[in-house]
């Protein structure tokens, strides 16, 4: 037999043993199949979604205090913003800027848009119109989706100075009313000077050759730490005052992304252990010491709980090792509070492991085991915000759901509220989170027993 | 063939009535009974495919749904639910049931733990199951390291630690070398004389012969002969014949496949 014979004959003999496992081939190819939909799912979400669906908006709650045409015509134009989700809704009762300095400093909200009294009047002279922005300074992301929608906004509602003449044009030959056409030439000009304020602005600092903030940039609340690339040119372009409000509980970190990430990554290497865990009562059955376990005088359903230690005490050492790192390398104050720490801990780890079993359960062959595995944890990672932050985003309901579905959102969940929000076991939030994440774990638990009962104890 | 007279009218250890167990339509075991008495070891013959090893998961309470009735001095014996009575059993399955990455200590002492043996019992267990196994000076090695008749050896170490009422042996010599074969067999005699009861399954006419006091022999699922090699030589109209030829007399010549 030559080596090309020889070679096609145990590849023949490969694919009739692969295809045997029926289960295990179909998980193989829907691993593939479901990964890349919710891949593409979490990519939409945070591409925006469908237009003119409630997909991948931040919240931004706004209050007009000016109350003329101008400013509702811009409440208006916020509103269609593809990349905010404005509050309160035209049905709810609107909000006064109080309120909102209140809830921004309790931490409740994160970001709330003040139109201040002489808006109108400030676009009738031309002039740019006074905003203000209170905000959580330390919600990067969301800041950014609310400036483009804001720049989107203003552009849609006031038109830039720079396309007055075009404007005009396109206007009159819309048929539009003569003193609608000097409004909006007015406003064009007040943003043609917002413009050049900016690249006036950088020229300076770069001639200073160092982080030089201006007057106007301080206020429409630059970091002062270089100049504003293009893209955050334009969406600085909107002048807005910034007033910054951190919670005092908040822990000494870096930035919600960060603390975000920290416990993401770290749920999701955790869930990685489910793999291994899944395959522990299959190697028993395999290696023929099942039958010689479920012999033993003490309660069969210990076998299945003895794996569950034992993989909650490797996951405990992985998210020791993990936490640790996330503490020495990038400050998350992990031990702040010890005691919610380890609730919280042990709820994850004991949800996750139940997944584990249950999927060890249910499988019947390594080859299962493994792809279902594989599946639910990347899919969980994705969908349940252990990638991106899904969590700040304004979901459409079907959408929250989903993720609700998941345990990685609820221990992701359960560890901003920790490590980001500074909350403790007293908080409604954080015991939700673990309320949940133990409901979980007690319904996979007991439907890990019941299989293993079925398939493994007496078959 | 070691003489049953010595075991004449013991009440039996261990009765199985009218025992059924079926794989979907499949009768594997068809209405068994026979009982095993305290001391002696019994042999369970036949041909391959015959139900030997689902009768012994039905004894240990490793298969469900079967019908019939199964007692153990008197009373109904449920392993599947009982723990006492899983601890009157010991098991040696067809399977090497051990641990390779463990040495042959660890592998003992984690089953005999798994008995409820602690302290210095289970140190006593461990020693004396080291030497049944004839491994001793062995012990701290690996178990991947071992060859196959010294994994057999301790497979059969492993199901006796904590000296069960009834040990069940399933094949427990397939595929080892002779040496190693007569070791398992002088270890089971050993296990006679200190008056423990067994429950043996071959194919190996020679091994039922030497060994067992008293057989049954199973065929498609039906007990069709039990008692002394003699008393089953004459039923079978063949007095003084060995008992390959009863066998092959009783189960017939045509060739049984596993299903």
């Amino acid at each position: 037999m030559t080596t090309v014979a020889a070679a096609l004959v145990i590849a023949r003999k490969d694919l009739r043993l692969y295809f045997r496992d029926r289960t295990g081939v179909a998980l193989g190819f829907l691993l593939p199949i479901v990964l890349v939909a919710a891949m593409g799912f979490v990519s939409h979400l945070m591409a925006g979604g469908e237009s003119g669906s409630a997909f991948s908006r931040a919240t931004l709650w706004v209050a007009d205090g000016d109350g003329s045409d101008a400013s509702r015509e811009f409440v208006a134009a916020l509103r269609e913003a593809k990349t905010i989700a404005v509050r309160p809704r035209p049905d709810e009762k609107p909000a006064e800027g109080a309120a909102l300095r209140r809830r921004i400093a309790d931490g409740d909200l994160h970001h709330a848009l003040l139109i201040e009294e002489g808006f109108g009047a400030a676009i009738g002279r031309g002039e740019l119109p006074p905003l203000r922005m209170l905000r959580d300074p330390d919600r990067a992301l969301e800041e950014q989706l609310i400036s483009i929608g804001l720049m989107h906004a203003t552009f849609a509602a006031l038109g830039p100075d720079f396309a007055a003449p075009l404007t005009t044009r396109a206007l009159e030959l819309a048929g539009l009313p003569p003193e609608w056409r000097e409004r909006t030439l007015a406003l064009a000009r007040g943003f043609s000077r917002g413009v050049e304020a900016l690249f006036r602005e950088r020229e300076e600092r770069e001639g200073a050759g160092r982080g030089k903030v201006g007057a106007e940039a301080a206020a429409a609340g630059s970091d002062g730490a270089g100049a504003p690339s293009f893209d955050q040119m334009f969406t600085q372009i909107v002048p807005v005052t910034r007033e910054d409000f951190r919670p005092p509980e908040r822990p000494r970190q870096l930035t919600f992304m960060l603390a975000q990430t920290v416990s993401g990554m770290s749920v999701m290497m955790l869930m990685f252990g489910l793999v291994a865990c899944a395959t522990l009562l299959l190697r028993e059955r395999e290696g023929g010491t099942l039958p010689r376990l479920l012999l033993a005088p003490g309660a069969r359903s210990a076998i299945l709980w003895g794996k569950f230690l034992f993989t909650a005490v490797i996951g405990l050492l992985q998210l020791v090792v993990l936490f640790g790192f996330g503490a020495s390398v990038f400050h998350v104050d992990v031990l702040r509070d010890p005691v919610t720490f380890a609730a919280v801990t042990l709820s994850v780890l004991a949800t996750c492991t139940a997944f584990g079993m249950l999927i060890g359960a249910w499988a019947r062959t390594t080859k299962q085991a493994e792809g279902l595995s594989t599946l639910v944890i990347l899919v969980m990672a994705a969908v349940g915000g252990a990638w991106f932050p899904l969590q700040m985003l304004e979901l459409a309901t079907p959408v929250k759901v989903i993720m609700g579905c998941t345990l990685t959102h609820w221990a992701v969940s359960a560890y901003q509220a920790l490590f980001w929000k500074g909350k403790d076991l007293a908080d409604p939030e954080l015991l939700t989170a673990i309320g949940v994440l133990w409901g979980f774990a007690l319904a996979a638990s007991a439907l890990a027993r019941r299989l293993f009962e079925r398939r493994y104890v007496g078959s | 063939m070691p003489t049953a007279t010595a075991l004449p009218t013991a009440p039996p250890l261990l009765a199985v009535e009218e025992l059924v167990c079926s794989y979907g339509a499949r009768r594997a075991v068809d209405g068994a009974s026979f009982g095993i008495r305290r001391g002696e070891i019994f042999g369970l013959l036949g041909p391959n495919g015959a139900g030997k090893t689902t009768t012994l998961c039905c004894l240990a309470g490793l298969r469900r749904g079967f019908e019939g009735r199964i007692t153990i001095d008197g009373r109904p014996f449920a392993p599947a639910r009982s723990g006492s009575d899983r601890a009157r059993l010991g098991s040696v399955p067809q399977e090497l049931a051990l641990y390779a990455e463990l040495t042959a200590r660890e592998n003992l002492r984690f089953f005999g733990r798994m008995s409820g043996l602690d302290g210095a019992v289970l140190d006593a267990a461990v020693a004396r199951g080291l030497a049944l196994a004839g491994l001793a000076d062995r012990a701290d090695d690996r178990v991947e390291s071992f060859s196959g008749g010294m994994k057999r050896r301790l497979n059969l170490a492993a199901g006796d630690l904590h000296e069960p009422d009834l040990l069940l042996l399933d094949e427990p010599t397939a595929g080892v070398d002779p040496q190693s074969r007569n070791h398992v067999f002088e270890a089971l005699e050993g296990l006679r004389r200190d008056g423990r009861t067994l429950l043996y399954t071959t194919h190996y006419m020679e091994e039922a012969e030497r060994l067992c006091d008293r057989l049954a022999i199973l065929d498609a699922g039906r007990i069709v002969a039990q008692g002394t090699r003699e008393e089953i030589a004459q039923g079978a109209g063949m007095p003084g014949a060995d008992l390959e030829q009863v066998f092959l007399r009783l189960t017939g010549r045509r060739l049984r496949d596993e299903p």
